[in-house]
């Protein structure tokens, strides 16, 4: 490598002698002194930083989330907090208060919601889970709506709301909250919005090596619609909660750094082509790029928070001011009347909110296993599996590494144990230190990307005999690949954000019953990566044809993040 | 007791030290007893005070408020037997006055969280973790909030009662189900604390108690939804009836087994507390206690912990989570001991913690005074008299205020009517006022004497 590496520095200056001779003067008589070799143009990342290297891993590549790291791989691996704050009373007391708000049930949830408290979907700070039986309710994933021009529906909204508010009232009754075919239709009795639930069809396939496979192919399905039928050309996207940690990191990578990145007509030539999800930041109007869940439709963390409490938990706050009651849900309407705070007063104070912000945006990313730091050496699989990782072009979306920029505090205001300050900058709180200028390892480029499929809608019953309307009449998804039909923003209905990869090794530490990809239908991270298509599909390719000790060094790979 | 003889010792050591100086240079030297470095010259505080007496100290105190801690939980589960043998509405009474009693040097203990010691970082296989893992017994021993749900009967009043998420619920709960939980022992507990990871799902501890005694805290009228009053829960006593056919699950008739199991519950919840404080305990042992070897040897690193502990429960646990969540959320749900209404000690006696640690003095459940070198002396050695008294200012001033929470508790206004708006959110405010200013001089402390908290998180000899 030093050796060709040489030869190409040598060739340019060459190179660069000659041209510069080529375009000089043409009175040639002066003699001048020898001129200095240029320097080669230094090559460099997205981020302002040398190309990580295929071989050498990065020295501190093993703290994936820079000062935000912790060094935890228990169960409780994605609910510490950093250091930084650990060492500083007020931000380690306003961490505290975060974490007690995510994951305690407000007072006014509902009337309708999937989930009473953020921990509720996000269980232990991870993934939520897919339920092990049809006839088990969705209660840590839910289920996006929307026809093919990505308009929610009139009735339902962007989003089913699985539960009445009765299915939380003394903890292990969740069915007294469920939907009823035509209950609400009334206007008086209030019931959960439907009951959305997932059939898997088993794939088999096997690997160019002759080893098989087998992955699990969801059938989305809906049941009990309680305020009537939806719109017509009702698509339905099935998300299961992701993981809660190292958001503040990924809010803080500047949007220029992400920008740079972006290859829509795909230039390189790589059949990778990322688009930014252009969304509006509500505090500024301005337009800026999408970070979070799965279609990158929120930029900042407060956005996704506030989004969260009201479409998943049914809380108002002054972002989103509403009840997740539309217009024509007279009996969720009457519901929201008798909550504790109605009217102008919202359900979650900014106090609160921010301090849920701030617990949010600091919680840790945990330290890369397979890696000694005394001796410095990480174990032979995972440097032979990443190596394979960037030979197979995964890094062409799941970008290794960013630097993020100043992480600006709380738009909503400075935070004290008393309250909230105005911010003295007009914009933002002061900046978290342990969030800035930090070299991270997230593996993703936060971009969009067509991943291939498509997928169709029908009425049937559970029998699979079509029909058209009735108790008995089903919705029905199909799909092949990873699409889910719903356009959101700027994603079409075969567009996913790339997601962060970190922590995935303990993703079923933290919880056992967690499963991957945006539905939670992969049973593991191999059935994750066999699952990929679409502008992945070379990438994929390239995995399926390593021998299976390859494919298992690359796998180990992916465990040690 | 011990105790006695370890201050008549470390008396006996300042005595002797003291008379060596004296040799030195005179009674009216330097040095000597009347002198500008005397005991007797700088405010009557001993100069042979140092940061090693300190950390011992503290460490003396560790020992004996978890001991009490421990002494007070095998009183517990002695008054709770006698109650479930013969459950007289007198003999619950004494139930819970003997949980109250329980809390009153627990409360003192929580000082010593928070700094990397046994009760956050003893693992179950006896060994200490490190790095913030979380796999100690404080949640065995002090969880909350709860989802009580899965512990025994709710009304489903404030929808607060159940797990972080209805997919970690169980069914009916832990003493109704007999055929998914036919035997109620520690197993049985253990297995289902925080069961799903949910960490709602709170089946052993203090506040499982709590509950098993007061049951919700449902307001006078029991409905849970009318105006907030004076009263705690009112779990009737004939729940825990032996006599045939008068078994109740509250205003609810059932069948005799469940009152039995009811009563099977409540001394193995009891069982088990003495089990986790046993372990915590003597890791504290003096001499001999794995953790107390450690710390009493760990100089500064020691140092910090003691002020880190002191720091991060006056903020962050006690004002933030523990008061301020509460205020601003305006819930029951919140408060700490929300079914017996107590947590004004709760609040009262976690201030009492920090000012023990800073006093170096504590007093024992039995009337014996514990008290040795304090922060507050090694202060005036090193020269910070005006820090020293500064902090000893701040924490009267935060004693003053929880005096007056208490105060106000005993008469009849509980830390759930004061939170609420238009009652008397000033006494609330005043004390979340009071433990900021004395986390700030915390900090003061913490620079003046050079003793950085980052000493506590080196992960250089981490195996990852």
């Amino acid at each position: 490598m030093y050796k060709s590496a040489v030869v190409i520095f040598l060739s340019f200056f060459l190179l660069s002698t000659v041209l510069s001779g080529c375009g000089g003067s043409d009175t040639v008589a002066t003699v001048k002194p020898a001129p200095e070799p240029p320097a080669p143009e230094p090559v460099l990342d997205h981020s302002g930083l040398t190309p990580i290297s295929i071989d050498v891993i990065d020295k501190l590549e093993y703290l994936s989330g820079g000062d935000a790291t912790v060094f935890v791989s228990n169960e409780n691996a994605f609910s510490r907090k950093p250091a930084l704050i650990i060492d500083d009373f007020q931000l380690d007391g306003f961490f505290t208060q975060g974490d007690h708000l995510f994951r305690t049930p407000d007072d006014d949830i509902g009337p309708i919601l999937s989930t009473g408290s953020c921990q509720g979907c996000h269980l232990n700070d991870g993934r939520g889970v897919v339920p092990s039986t049809p006839t088990t309710p969705m209660s840590s994933m839910l289920v996006k709506l929307a026809n093919g021009k990505g308009e929610a529906d009139p009735i339902y909204g962007d989003q089913i709301q699985p539960f009445s508010i009765h299915g939380f009232m003394d903890g292990n009754a969740l069915s007294a909250g469920f939907s009823k075919h035509d209950g609400s239709v009334s206007g008086t009795e209030l019931y959960g919005e439907a009951f959305p639930f997932i059939v898997f069809e088993t794939i088999t396939g096997s690997y160019p090596d002759g080893t098989a496979y087998a992955l699990r192919n969801p059938v989305y399905k809906v049941r009990d619609l309680s305020y009537g039928a939806f719109m017509e050309d009702i698509r339905f996207s099935a998300r299961v909660a992701p993981q809660a940690f190292g958001v503040g990191l990924l809010d803080a990578i500047p949007q220029e750094n992400l920008l740079a990145l972006v290859d829509e007509d795909d230039s390189d030539s790589d059949g990778i082509s990322g688009r930014a999800s252009m969304v509006t930041n509500v505090f500024t109007g301005e337009k800026v790029i999408g970070r979070f869940a799965y279609k990158a439709q929120n930029p900042t963390v407060l956005q996704q928070v506030s989004g969260a409490y009201n479409g998943d938990m049914g809380v108002s706050t002054s972002i989103i001011s509403t009840e997740p009651c539309l217009d024509t849900q007279l009996a969720c309407l009457l519901a929201a009347e008798q909550e504790n705070k109605t009217g102008n007063v919202v359900d979650l104070g900014d106090h609160s909110l921010a301090l849920v912000e701030f617990y949010n945006r600091v919680l840790a990313v945990p330290a890369r296993r397979g890696y000694d730091k005394d001796s410095d050496i990480w174990t032979e699989e995972v440097t032979a599996g990443r190596k394979l990782f960037l030979q197979a072009n995964c890094s062409g979306c799941h970008t290794p590494r960013h630097v993020t920029g100043d992480a600006k505090g709380s738009e909503l205001g400075e935070l004290t144990l008393g309250g909230l300050t105005a911010n003295t900058d007009t914009e933002h709180a002061e900046s978290i230190a342990v969030l800035s200028n930090q070299t991270i390892y997230p593996y993703t480029n936060l971009l969009l990307h067509d991943m291939g499929g498509s997928c169709a809608v029908t009425r049937e019953t559970e029998a699979g005999l079509s029909c058209s309307t009735g108790a008995e009449c089903l919705y029905v998804q199909r799909c092949d690949g990873l699409a889910d039909g719903v356009m959101q923003g700027d994603a079409s209905g075969s567009e996913w954000k790339t997601p962060a990869l970190w922590g995935l090794g303990l993703v079923q530490t933290v919880n056992q019953d967690s499963s991957f990809l945006h539905d939670g239908r992969a049973r593991t991270i191999e059935e994750a990566v066999l699952w990929h298509d679409g502008e992945a599909k070379d990438s994929k390719d390239t995995f399926m044809n390593y021998s299976k000790a390859e494919r298992e060094q690359l796998l180990a790979f992916l465990k040690s993040l | 007791m011990k105790f006695s003889s370890f201050s008549k010792i470390s008396a006996a050591l300042i005595v002797a030290f003291s008379l060596t100086a004296c040799v030195e240079d005179g009674d009216d030297g330097t040095s000597g007893v009347a002198g500008a470095d005397g005991v007797a010259g700088k405010s009557g505080v001993s100069t042979f005070v140092t940061r090693d007496d300190v950390i011992k100290t503290n460490a003396n105190i560790a020992y004996a408020a978890y001991s009490d801690a421990l002494i007070s939980a095998t009183d517990l589960k002695v008054v709770l037997e006698s109650f479930v043998a013969t459950p007289t509405p007198a003999n619950f009474a004494l139930a819970k006055q003997a949980w109250l009693d329980s809390r009153e040097p627990y409360g003192q203990t929580e000082v010593y969280r928070f700094r990397q010691g046994p009760i956050d970082e003893l693992k179950a296989d006896g060994t200490l973790g490190k790095d913030d893992a979380g796999e100690g017994p404080e949640g065995l021993i002090n969880a909350w909030p709860l989802g009580e749900a899965i512990i025994d009967y709710v009304e489903p009043v404030d929808g607060l009662s159940g797990p972080e998420s209805p997919a970690n619920a169980i069914t009916d709960n832990i003493i109704a189900n007999t055929s998914a939980y036919p035997t109620i022992n520690a197993a049985t507990l253990e297995n289902l604390f925080e069961y799903g990871e949910d960490g709602r799902n709170v089946t052993t501890g203090y506040h499982a108690i709590e509950f098993l005694l007061w049951g919700q805290d449902l307001n006078k009228d029991l409905t849970g939804a009318g105006e907030r009053d004076n009263s705690a829960g009112q779990r009737p006593v004939t729940d825990y009836s032996n006599t045939v056919n008068a078994c109740t699950s509250g205003t609810v008739a059932t069948t005799d087994n469940i009152c039995v199991r009811r009563g099977q519950y409540l001394v193995t919840t009891a069982e088990l507390l003495i089990k986790e404080l046993k372990a915590v305990t003597a890791q504290w042992e003096p001499v001999s206690g794995a953790h107390y070897k450690n710390f009493v040897a760990g100089g500064d690193v020691s140092l910090a912990k003691i002020l880190e502990g002191m720091g991060r429960l006056s903020f962050g646990e006690l004002a933030g989570e523990r008061i301020n969540i509460a205020l601003i959320e305006n819930s029951q749900e919140d408060e700490h001991s929300c079914f017996s209404d107590n947590t004004h000690r709760d609040i009262f006696l976690n201030a009492k913690g920090v000012q023990n640690s800073f006093n170096a003095k504590y007093v024992r459940i039995d009337g014996e005074v514990i008290e040795g070198a304090s922060i507050y002396d090694l202060l005036v050695v090193e020269e910070q008299h005006e820090l020293a008294n500064k902090l000893r200012g701040a924490l009267e001033a935060t004693m003053a205020a929880a005096a007056v929470i208490d105060t106000k508790a005993k008469t009849g206004m509980p830390f759930d009517m004061l939170i609420q708006e238009g009652i008397t959110q000033p006494n609330i405010k005043a004390i979340i006022d009071a433990l900021v200013a004395q986390t700030d001089d915390i900090e003061a402390v913490i620079e003046a004497l050079g003793v950085t908290t980052n000493d506590l998180r080196d992960d250089t000899d981490q195996d990852i």
